[in-house]
């Protein structure tokens, strides 16, 4: 932790109206750190896939990940419904879905790997080519609109230096525009990796970059 | 405590302890009086839960308003087959947040909603298909799955009543056409999330070939309150037609945005002036989108005659949808946001329908144009068509969701199409 004060302006309690801290309404005092390994079967695919760290040779799986992988396949009557957690899981090791990562999530559940990739493809959250440590998805859907998002946007390509989908220099930073992520009440609402933050405004996006920078995740 | 906003007006049942961070874990769940409700349906049987849920008049609060009760009266009951519940957590329809937070605050309210749910329709397994995006929400309800299987309330002999129920927590990918019922089926079997010709109904041939019924997160989380309370006290709230409480998502030009709970019924412009504190900065309204975007935008003067409930939308010629609430103030570009829920619908439509995959990037193209100050007025007219032919043709629904916002805003906005083409005009001729 860095000791500048840093207000998050990340949730929507941050107007000083509530009693509550941000790790409460965020129930990390709760989840904490879930298992590598995935704890019970039960929850053992919901687990973040978007991490700043990425290891794109990392092996598919190994140890902890290996048995989450497993935990995952008694869950569903089929193997192939194992395929989105699976594909889930590689892109938390690796960062992103390459075409041999695909292929291997193929192998190890007898799918085609053509197959694989016709639905890897359908869904927007498996990254197809490799990203910055943070990824900003910012919501510019109506609600976000209408409080000025396109603004937020703006204020995130400023201080990157970078197009729409392309990675700064430094390889910290990918900015993209974002679909409505049901955080309305809050604009303007960005997704940075697994993490929202509500109440974006332009002003705080420098702030909020640095403080990414300085504490990785 | 409460979080974020609180109003007097509210009748909580499903929000109650919105804000208190004790209420997601087990023991406090238990203290407070949790899986007492699944003790009693267990003491029901199946029908008789099926019949309380039928009495209280509850609806479906994914969009669609249908009885929750009847839909799962729709479950064959000597099938022979595994029956699945499905609970549909994949919120996404721009303008609602609810689900998000009824999770993150009460999970084993849903939970045990779920597993009542699934025990009247004879399932021995539950998925919760969580969105995607939903990291923080999906760990939560990972960890309180978790929690309740160590308590005994999921899992085998569940209060040693001899039955077995098995939850299991599934994260979505990103893609909002997963929430559509079949598209979420397909994507739960590993398949691309595209929607499914009906019939077969999913209560016939559902996830993974087997009989099938997927509930909202909204309307799974009223059902302990209704097995506990009775449907006789669930009707006692709300109106005759649509009984009991809703949440209400309200965002935009507001001095309050936030999640509200109350009866069904509650007019418009109360919810604005009192629950909300008004428009923001004092502003006029100019126009409010009831209930998520797939719905009739309506002005200030319908606004002031609307009341929310099923049939108080359509009365004023739109829908209450999932009852997000976006409200608009005089400074609102309507033709840039009509604008944006098109590109959103264009975005999202999985491609099979060719007036949905064509007709939703057409239509963007042509608002752009308008927004860009190079329309015509002909153009109009052809979004009118084109929009026309994009209703009743296709898989799903999505494709009539972009005719809503269109349709309705050229007819009650005309002005502001218009005054951005004669800019254009005056513009080339200069
Ligand atoms: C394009 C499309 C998207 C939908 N998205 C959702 C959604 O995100 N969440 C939801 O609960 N229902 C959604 N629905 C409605 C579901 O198809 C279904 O009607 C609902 O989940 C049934 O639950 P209920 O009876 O409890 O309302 C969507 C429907 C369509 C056509
Ligand atoms: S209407 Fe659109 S989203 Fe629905 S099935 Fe057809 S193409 Fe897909
Ligand atoms: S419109 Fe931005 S989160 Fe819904």
């Amino acid at each position: 932790m860095s000791d500048a004060p840093f207000r998050n302006p990340g949730w929507a309690g941050n107007t000083g109206e509530f009693d509550l801290t941000e790790e409460q309404v965020r129930g990390d005092d709760f989840v904490g750190e879930r298992p590598k390994d995935g704890g019970h079967p039960s929850g053992a695919g919901a687990l973040p896939y978007m991490l700043a760290e990425k290891e794109p040779e990392a092996e598919l799986f190994e140890g902890e990940y290996q048995e989450r992988f497993e935990k995952i396949l008694t869950r569903y009557p089929t193997k192939q419904a194992s395929l989105l957690p699976t594909l889930g899981l590689a892109q938390e090791l690796r960062g992103y879905l390459s075409p041999e990562t695909m292929d291997r999530c193929a192998e190890l559940l007898d799918l085609s790997p053509a197959y694989v990739r016709g639905v890897a493809t359908f869904y927007t959250m498996y990254n197809k080519r490799p990203v910055g440590r943070h990824l900003v998805q910012v919501c510019t859907n109506i609600s976000c609109n209408l409080a000025g998002a396109d603004e937020v946007v703006d204020a995130f390509l400023r201080y990157t230096d970078t197009e729409l989908g392309e990675t700064s220099e430094d390889g910290n930073f990918t900015v993209i525009e974002a679909e409505c992520l049901a955080a309305c009440g809050f604009p303007t609402c960005v997704q940075i990796n697994s993490r929202y933050y509500e109440n974006v405004t332009p002003a705080e996006v420098p702030k909020l970059c640095e403080h990414l920078k300085a504490e990785g995740e | 405590m409460a979080y974020p906003y609180v109003s007097d007006h509210e009748i909580r049942i499903v929000s109650k302890y919105f804000g208190d961070p004790k209420q997601r874990r087990v023991e406090t769940y238990v203290e407070r009086g949790g899986y007492k409700a699944l003790e009693k349906a267990f003491e029901m049987g199946p029908q008789g839960v099926i019949d309380e849920v039928k009495g209280s008049g509850l609806r479906g609060r994914g969009g669609a308003g249908f009885p929750t009760g009847v839909k799962w009266s729709f479950m064959p009951k000597d099938s022979g087959k595994p029956h699945y519940l499905l609970c549909n957590a994949d919120e996404s329809e721009p303008g609602t947040f609810k689900d998000r937070e009824l999770m993150r605050w009460d999970p084993h309210q849903l939970i045990e909603g779920c597993l009542i749910g699934a025990y009247a329709i004879g399932a021995g397994h539950v998925y919760i298909y969580c969105r995607g995006e939903f990291f923080e929400v999906n760990q939560i309800l990972a960890r309180a799955v978790e929690d309740a299987y160590a308590k005994g309330y999921i899992g085998k002999d569940i209060f040693g009543s001899g039955n077995d129920l098995e939850v299991t927590v599934h994260q979505g990918a990103g893609a909002y056409i997963c929430g559509e019922e079949t598209g979420l089926m397909n994507s739960l079997e590993g398949k691309r999330g595209q929607p499914r010709v009906k019939p077969p109904f999913p209560a016939a041939v559902g996830a993974f070939g087997m009989p099938s019924t997927i509930n909202n997160v909204e309307t799974l989380a009223a059902v302990p309150h209704i097995v506990e309370n009775g449907g006789d006290w669930y009707r006692g709230f709300g109106t005759e037609k649509s009984p009991g409480t809703k949440m209400f998502c309200v965002s935009g030009h507001v001095n309050k945005p936030g999640n509200y709970e109350l009866p069904l019924g509650f007019p418009l412009m109360k919810l604005i002036e009192d629950v909300c504190g008004g428009m923001r900065d004092g502003r006029a309204l100019k126009a409010v989108i009831p209930g998520g975007s797939s719905v009739p935008i309506i002005d200030a003067e319908e606004s002031a005659r609307c009341n929310l409930d099923y049939e108080g939308c359509i009365e004023v010629g739109t829908m209450l949808g999932c009852a997000s609430v976006i409200v608009m103030d005089e400074t609102a570009d309507i033709v840039k946001q009509v604008r944006r829920m098109v590109d959103f619908y264009a975005h999202e439509s999985c491609g099979q329908c060719t007036p949905c995959r064509e007709g939703s990037s057409w239509t963007a193209q042509i608002l752009k144009r308008i927004e860009e100050g190079r329309g015509t007025e002909e153009d109009l007219d052809t979004l009118m068509e084109m929009t026309q032919q994009m209703v009743g043709t296709t898989i799903c629904v999505l494709s009539d969701s972009v005719a809503a916002p269109v349709q309705s805003s050229i007819e009650k906005f005309r002005d502001e199409y218009l005054a951005l083409i004669r800019r254009g005009e005056r513009v080339g001729a200069a």
